[in-house]
């Protein structure tokens, strides 16, 4: 093996490379020998990182994504209640929504010893394992705005019920079509589960209270506003005795109202869905958008460091209601959820009385 | 990258046939196959050639065609650029803050410009003087521009952009929209500069055969490092459209984006080899792009096989570059 | 200079140790910021995250080593992930669902393999269609759904420990001693090399290159079909998207190590320290509270560094 090509033209020789490889090896045993000799002789947590280890409470709160108006909502209600109750938050998820990432920094939230960990789930089974280490390390587990397996999470800060979304989005489109018409809804994708449950909700609602209004198509904008506004124009042009359209996403939503304000059809095509108010302002005051829905994001966010530092001390209660700071009274809709209250509905009345 | 193979003589016209000397041109195969495609959805669905629906196709792939003008060249020159989609993500946060705080469309304009010329001369100069092969710097800009959008908008979207800013993207002239007319009037640019200008002509001396360009005594660095540069450029204008249309600037704006712009200028004809395109190729690869993408949707095609389709064509450009040229000139 | 100090110096300024020097200061640095990194929990967490991206750097090391590239790892690994979920959904018994995997992944590479070496083209298109092609066919097939009821037992490849230390962690030092042994001990090795060094030289010598070539990208799905098995255990769901965005990290390592982007040197020593040096940063920085955004940003700059001083010192070397 020990060709002598000492002197080949150009580049690294033979003999070379081979004292490269055989001195790596040994460069990692070397590494690996200090390695081991450092994690015995330094840090002396030998046990997981657990809850309640002494020092303050740490209230480790992952959104979805980062990077949104949505959850820099949330954020902003977290860091309040943080505030208010003088403890430790730690606002932190990837940069796309995926599930993995989220349970690869759960699972190494779980060595910062966080006092309790709520998590927005993007898909709720994949995060069920590293929730579960969690709750085995002594952490406390919860979700809030999307959530995770039941048997993998103490409590789930809920928003809105799903049933409570599709029926005001149905009443606020009957409202301005005369509670008729066929109609496309954009949505995120088509498997979200939350997005998938207000589909059903609606339909359901349709059905029972306005039989004459049926939803022609669902479309994934996949949360890109340009596709959701090449989705609605494309639709509306192929379609144009579409009554209205449904946008049940904080992008779908704004991403619908320009295609309509695009083509010109403001007033003939009803806009309306859910989204943030700071993104449907241009539209509601251009009288594209009458009204839509949401919850207070904020408020949501804001609730969810409550419940979770409630966990901590042990007192959140399995029924009734539930003292929440400023919110108030918020009723526990079963031992294991908490609601955060109505949908409220935009509209130009009230929209500039909301900034996120 | 490795040094380019033997120089492809371009257009070695062996008898004075003009079908031939069409097929032969880099260019060709995406014409025909544009062709063939608008006739075929025309047949089946009878929406696709009003004239609403063409102009939507052509808008939609303004911004795609504007960016592969220019990410042409780069290709030309024996590069690649992979990080136009976050470049253009931050002209376009540029452009919208400016916007927001000062108004106007010039101001806004200029900021988009400026911020992606200065990507731009980043990446050339990375891959010039910095020696490193032009896959790897765009690969770590694309990743590095994402971060500092995200860092610099702090997550939060730019809305509520000021109508007088949005004009290139909703305004029309005579007629026609903004984006069609400055795509139109960026391709004429190109073609000219690109066949009878200095630069347009190293460009493609460069990308053909680098070492004998540098042998002729042509400076590669400076061209290589105006290719980027004008990458930035035109991104700029191209995010200025996006935000006129869109009307709001997300944190994710662009993602996805340095693909389609790869797919278009190499489905259009251009070797990714270098030395061997042109700007009509570019601009058919976008066009030939929107018109799929279009298509698939009046199939009622389901937009997840979008990236499939934009692979499965990719692939089939390059194989076709290839035989083609083995069929045509000759090469065993 | 005396042969002894020669020898000194070289084993000094060896680029693996400077790797490894790069390393133990960025471990100091990452204990510093947080009390949790040192510990013997977080080391070996961590060791159950860089092991999919580690496989995959042993495989890209033979590849950029020819001057090649692949960029479809990551959506290969996507592929790969939604066969073995969802054939097991369809039905077909776990075991066989993995190794429907393994096969997928390596399909894949092969395809990667025979289209850069039948159509002679450069890896870096051929791999960019198939980025977006395997990608494509994980989402369309699938409809962007996931599947996540997979039996207990499954969890043993991504979350299984063997008494303190990591399941996969093993599976990744034996992949590492093999694949160095076929690096740097064998012949294939050799062609490896000297396709890199100068492939009209190589061919005019009898190397192989098409079966070599072959035989690479073949390798890498492989690899990829491993990890994919180890990664979808680990996040116990099999998505279309799974795996998007690793190609970074793997070039990122491969890279670091000190393998030439144009081809000709590398060595599996250095591709592991680049793996580990990039899971130290990732880990690092998140146990320190730095956002994932600056993360992102991080690495795009590291990279851009790496490969800089690569070619700044190699033409100081020459």
């Amino acid at each position: 093996m020990k060709e002598s090509k000492m002197h080949r033209k150009g580049g690294r020789n033979v003999s070379t490379r081979q004292m490269w490889g055989f001195k790596g090896v040994r460069a990692l045993l070397l590494m690996a020998l200090i390695l081991i000799a450092a994690s015995c002789g330094v840090g002396q947590q030998a046990q997981q990182g657990g809850g309640g280890g002494g020092g303050p409470t740490k209230i480790c709160m992952m959104p979805k994504l980062v990077g949104i108006p949505y959850f820099n909502a949330a954020e902003k209600g977290a860091k309040e209640a943080a505030e208010q109750l003088d403890i430790q938050l730690v606002y932190d998820g990837p940069t796309e929504a995926k599930a993995a990432l989220q349970s690869q920094m759960i699972e190494q939230w779980i060595q910062q010893q966080c006092s309790a960990i709520t998590v927005a789930a993007n898909d709720p089974n994949a995060l069920a394992p590293a929730m579960k280490k969690a709750g085995d390390a002594g952490i406390k587990t919860g979700a809030w705005d999307a959530d995770v397996a039941q048997d993998a999470r103490d409590v789930f800060v809920n928003q809105a019920t799903f049933e409570a979304i599709g029926y005001k989005m149905v009443d606020l489109m009957a409202e301005q079509t005369g509670g008729k018409g066929k109609f496309l809804v954009v949505t995120g994708s088509l498997t979200a589960p939350n997005q998938v449950a207000w589909l059903k909700y609606m339909r359901e609602r349709m059905k029972e209270k306005y039989p004459e209004m049926s939803i022609a198509s669902v479309q994934p904008g996949e949360e890109d506003l340009q596709k959701g506004i090449d989705i609605t124009k494309n639709y509306l042009q192929a379609n144009p005795d579409t009554a209205g359209v449904f946008g049940i996403t904080s992008v779908a939503l704004p991403g619908a109202a320009e295609a309509v304000k695009q083509i010109g059809r403001q007033g003939e095509v009803a806009v309306t869905g859910l989204s943030t108010p700071n993104e449907m302002k241009p539209y509601v005051n251009a009288g594209v958008v009458e009204k839509f829905a949401l919850w207070n994001t904020v408020d949501l966010g804001y609730l969810a460091v409550y419940v979770a530092n409630a966990q901590v001390e042990g007192n959140l209660p399995k029924s009734g209601t539930f003292k929440a700071g400023r919110l108030g009274k918020v009723k526990m809709l079963a031992p294991d959820e908490v609601l955060l209250g109505p949908p409220v509905v935009f509209s130009k009345e009230n929209i500039d009385q909301y900034d996120f | 990258m490795s040094e380019a193979r033997a120089p492809t003589e371009g257009r070695r016209v062996s008898r004075g046939e003009v079908l031939r000397r069409f097929m032969v041109r880099p260019e060709a195969p995406a014409l025909v196959f544009l062709a063939v495609l608008v006739a075929a959805f025309s047949l089946s669905s009878d929406k696709f050639l009003s004239g609403t629906n063409f102009e939507s196709i052509v808008i939609s792939v303004a911004v795609l065609g504007i960016i592969a003008l220019a990410v042409n060249q780069v290709v030309l020159c024996g590069e690649i650029d992979i990080s136009t989609g976050s470049m253009m993500g931050l002209c376009a946060v540029a452009a919208g803050a400016v916007a927001l705080s000062t108004g106007g469309l010039i101001l806004p304009l200029l900021a988009a410009v400026a911020v992606g010329a200065l990507c731009g001369a980043i990446n050339g100069l990375l891959v010039t003087a910095g020696r490193i092969p032009s896959i790897i710097v765009t690969l770590g800009m694309l990743y590095a521009l994402r971060g500092v959008i995200l860092l610099v908008t702090g997550g939060t979207w730019i809305t509520g952009v000021p109508n007088e800013a949005r004009v290139l993207g909703t305004g029309t002239v005579l007629g026609v929209g903004y984006p069609v007319i400055i795509l139109f009037a960026l391709f004429l640019v190109m073609e000219l500069v690109s066949r009878h200008s200095t630069w347009g002509r190293n460009v493609f001396a460069v990308g053909g055969n680098r070492r004998a360009a540098r042998f002729a005594g042509l400076p590669i660095d400076r061209v290589r490092v105006l290719a980027f540069t004008l990458v930035g450029v035109f991104v700029g204008i191209a995010s200025v459209i996006y935000m006129g249309r869109a009307g709001s600037v997300q944190t994710n704006t662009g993602t996805g984006l340095e693909l389609q712009v790869v797919a278009a200028v190499v489905i259009g004809g251009t070797s990714i080899s270098g030395g061997r395109g042109s700007s009509l190729a570019a601009l058919t690869g976008a066009v030939l792009i929107g018109v799929i993408l279009n298509g698939l949707v009046l199939l009622g095609v389901p937009g997840i096989w979008q990236q499939a389709v934009l692979g499965a064509l990719i692939l089939l450009a390059v194989a076709t570059d290839v035989l083609r040229r083995r069929l045509v000139e000759g090469k065993a | 200079m005396s042969a002894a100090a020669a020898v000194l110096r070289r084993l000094t300024f060896s680029r693996e140790v400077v790797l490894l020097g790069v390393l133990i200061v960025l471990m100091i640095v990452m204990s510093i910021l947080s009390p949790f990194f040192l510990t013997v929990n977080n080391l070996l967490n961590t060791s159950r995250f860089f092991v999919e991206v580690g496989l995959m750097s042993l495989g890209m090391t033979l590849i950029i080593i020819t001057g090649g590239i692949d960029l479809s790892v990551g959506s290969n690994l996507g592929l790969s992930s939604v066969a073995i979920g969802f054939s097991f959904a369809a039905g077909l018994p776990l075991p066989l669902a993995i190794v429907l995997g393994l096969v997928v992944g390596t399909a894949a590479g092969l395809f990667n393999g025979l289209f850069i070496t039948l159509l002679d083209l450069h890896p870096l298109v051929v791999t960019l269609g198939t980025f977006a092609l395997f990608q494509g066919l994980a989402y369309g097939a699938t409809g962007a759904e996931a599947v996540s009821d997979f039996p207990g037992w499954f969890a043993y490849f991504g979350q299984a420990y063997l008494g303190p230390v990591p399941g996969q962690l093993f599976i990744f030092i034996v992949a590492v001693v093999m694949v160095w042994l076929i690096l740097s001990r064998s012949r294939f090795g050799r062609y490896v090399y000297a396709i890199g060094n100068n492939e009209e030289a190589a061919r005019f010598s009898g190397v192989p290159i098409r079966r070599v070539k072959i035989a690479i990208y073949s390798g890498i799905g492989l690899l990829v079909g491993m990890a994919a098995v180890i990664y979808t255990s680990r996040v116990y769901t099999a998505r279309g998207d799974s795996g998007l965005g690793l190609e970074l990290d793997v070039i990122s390592a491969v890279v670091l190590g000190g393998a030439s982007i144009y081809g000709g040197s590398g060595t599996i020593a250095g591709t592991v320290l680049g793996v580990l040096i990039i899971a130290t940063l990732r880990n690092g920085l998140t146990l320190a509270g730095v956002p994932s955004t600056w993360v992102l940003f991080v690495l795009g700059v590291l990279l851009l560094v790496a490969v800089f001083f690569n070619e700044f010192f190699r033409v100081k070397e020459e």
